[in-house]
């Protein structure tokens, strides 16, 4: 690889691009450095000179990479970062308060799991240009980070008054800031093609109701583990709980397509199935479970 | 930095962090398992002395203190893994019978036991293939009656794991022989007591709502009652009932009120057998259960628990007079070796 292409690789590492973008970028970007170059060289300079100063004015390519980055996607890089780390923040301070200050043990997987959720948000901010290859996997992690801080939200609220409302708010922005990436996430992986305004808008509005389901399938899943966990413990009916938000965790790939091309539609089928991920375990346990 | 270097920078850091909070939170974490007080006590039949639990991570052994606080003396001490706990005063003080439970393979054991003390030894060991609760001596000291339930289980997927299918038994402390009182397979049946008299039995127990039981020895007739009064559950909840060594009044813990995190706050009630109405006794604003009688007192000893929504219990003891009046902790100094 030449300087000028490693330059251009370097700025495009920082741009969540998704892959034909990218390919655009790319192109533009290098035949923009070897015309400066040759214009260098046509100027007097020979090869390697000319490479050196066309790249110096052209700019670092981290700073470039950012200021392309936040002019396409502006403040996504940035929402990664205030998730990941305020996740990894919360597990720190949650940990120690508990540990230290009211001696009650949380098991050490939980702190296992909150730092891998932050981690992996806070990765996704770092490797930026997968998130634009990975746009469903990154929504995957930004959902399940959404989920466990609402799964925290619930222990949280039976703390002590202070602690319940720092925490609680603390969460609660945590999963604010996380429903926003994912609807950002979800509106930037679709292809702006030949969609007009008016669709966009329509299309940026379906995925926060289809979010809003979501969160509704979430919310009741979750009320019933609780429910579970709280009368008879950790078991197997337990985790049937879970069931309808993996469903629709999983039906959201196909969701975050949908919409980017029929939105309304979607909206309607997005909701039947999230009334199905939702009865589905009832009529299993209901099968399985002869009296109450 | 390059972006491999970021990476690896960011997970070194992350597992460095992790590692220094466990290592730190194992450092700070107490001594394995519970320790503390435990729930019920009972009173020596001369008023002198109370005999307790104390949990030592996570394994009970029995105690007797002076009934105004003071030193506890070790009484039994179990193997590890066992705890004792339940225990009661035979009607001349020289034996304590109590229940000794362990988990063995997944399964739960709970059996009766007779601590003499003249011999300071656990001497009888009554073998049940059943699950036993509680016992309590007749007032003539020749029987101890007991409670047994035949299975352990949860009858629904999403209820825990609970004894059921209870009935009463007798074993004849002279001959040893058991027999059976009731054969009812109650779904629930707790705080069992037998009348001074020494001719009735009383229990607790639930049929679509909690109930006392007096059960007749004579002619296995029984009345049913459930305190009238001011409760805020509802229906209220018979907790640890006791029964007033007059026979006339019945001493139990309910729900009083709720606290400013919603969590019921129990209080000690008294009912009068007559009148089956039921007038709130104490206002600790704290979690009371397990009240008991003096035999010759009017006073009663009860176990606070602070921690009450939380995880692990913290019982308190405290003497107080029959109309609910004065309210004196039990300070109790535990032996050197057993303190946690």
């Amino acid at each position: 690889m030449t300087n000028i292409e490693k330059h251009v690789e370097k700025i495009l590492e920082h741009m969540q691009s998704p892959h034909d973008e990218r390919e655009d970028i790319r192109e533009e970007l290098i035949s923009h450095l070897e015309e400066a170059k040759q214009r260098y060289m046509s100027g007097g300079f020979d090869e390697k000179q000319a490479e050196k100063q066309a790249l110096s004015d052209f700019g670092e390519s981290d700073m470039i990479g950012h200021q392309l980055q936040e002019s396409m996607y502006p403040y996504q890089r940035g929402f990664f970062h205030l998730i990941g780390i305020g996740t990894i923040l919360f597990g720190v301070i949650f940990y120690v308060n508990l540990v230290f200050f009211l001696n009650e043990p949380i098991p050490v997987w939980w702190l296992a799991v909150q730092l891998l959720s932050g981690s992996a948000v806070t990765l996704a901010a770092i490797n930026i240009s997968y998130v634009g290859k990975y746009f469903y996997i990154t929504n995957l992690l930004l959902l399940v980070n959404i989920i466990w801080n609402g799964i925290n939200f619930a222990v949280a609220w039976s703390m002590s008054t202070w602690q319940a409302i720092f925490f609680g708010i603390y969460l609660v922005t945590l999963i604010l800031l996380g429903a926003v990436a994912v609807i950002r996430n979800s509106y930037y992986s679709s292809e702006p093609t030949e969609n007009l305004q008016q669709k966009r808008g329509l299309v940026l509005f379906s995925y926060v109701v289809n979010l809003l389901f979501g969160a509704a399938v979430a919310g009741i899943s979750l009320f019933f583990l609780w429910a579970f966990l709280a009368f008879s413990g950790l078991g197997v009916y337990a985790f049937i709980t879970v069931a309808p938000i993996i469903l629709w965790i999983i039906a959201y790939k196909y969701q975050m397509g949908a919409i980017a091309k029929k939105p309304l539609v979607s909206l309607l089928t997005g909701l039947g199935f999230s009334l199905l991920a939702i009865a589905f375990p009832f009529a299993v346990f209901l099968m399985f479970s002869g009296r109450f | 930095m390059t972006l491999k270097m970021k990476n690896i920078s960011f997970i070194t850091g992350m597992v460095f962090l992790f590692l220094i909070l466990w290592g730190a939170g194992s450092l700070a974490a107490g001594p394995d398992g519970f320790s503390g007080f435990g729930q019920s006590t009972d009173i020596s039949p001369d008023d002198s002395e109370l005999v307790f639990s104390y949990f030592h991570g996570d394994d009970a052994a029995l105690y007797a203190v002076p009934v105004s606080g003071g030193k506890a003396e070790l009484l039994a001490k179990p193997e590890e893994g066992k705890s004792y706990h339940n225990p009661k005063f035979s009607p001349d003080g020289e034996s304590i019978a109590f229940i000794e439970q362990w988990e063995s393979e997944e399964r739960q054991y709970s059996q009766l036991r007779i601590f003499d003390r003249n011999s300071q030894t656990v001497k009888q060991r009554i073998n049940t293939s059943g699950y036993v609760t509680e016992g309590a001596f007749s007032p003539d000291g020749k029987s101890l009656y007991f409670l047994k339930a035949d299975v352990y289980k949860n009858y629904s997927p999403i209820a825990s794991e609970r004894p059921h299918d209870f009935d009463i038994f007798r074993m004849d402390l002279e001959s040893g022989k058991t027999e059976r009182i009731t054969d009812q397979k109650a779904y629930d049946m707790s705080s069992l007591e037998v009348t001074s008299s020494g001719d009735k039995l009383m229990y607790k127990t639930y049929q679509s709502n909690d109930q006392l039981v007096f059960l007749s020895l004579k002619d296995n007739s029984k009345e049913r009652m459930v305190p009238v009064g001011d409760f805020a559950s509802g229906t209220p909840v018979i907790s640890s009932p006791t029964l007033s060594p007059d026979g006339k009044s019945i001493v139990f813990s309910d729900v009083a009120a709720k606290d400013e995190n919603g969590t019921f706050v129990y209080e000690a009630f008294r009912m009068d057998l007559e009148t089956k109405q039921a007038e709130q006794l104490t206002n600790f604003h704290e979690h009371v259960t397990s009240p008991v009688y003096f035999h010759n007192a009017d006073k009663l000893i009860v176990t606070i628990n602070k921690n009450f929504a939380g995880a692990d219990p913290e019982y308190s003891y405290w003497a107080i007079s029959a109309d609910g009046e004065r309210q004196d902790r039990l300070e109790i100094k535990m032996p050197e070796a057993d303190r946690s």
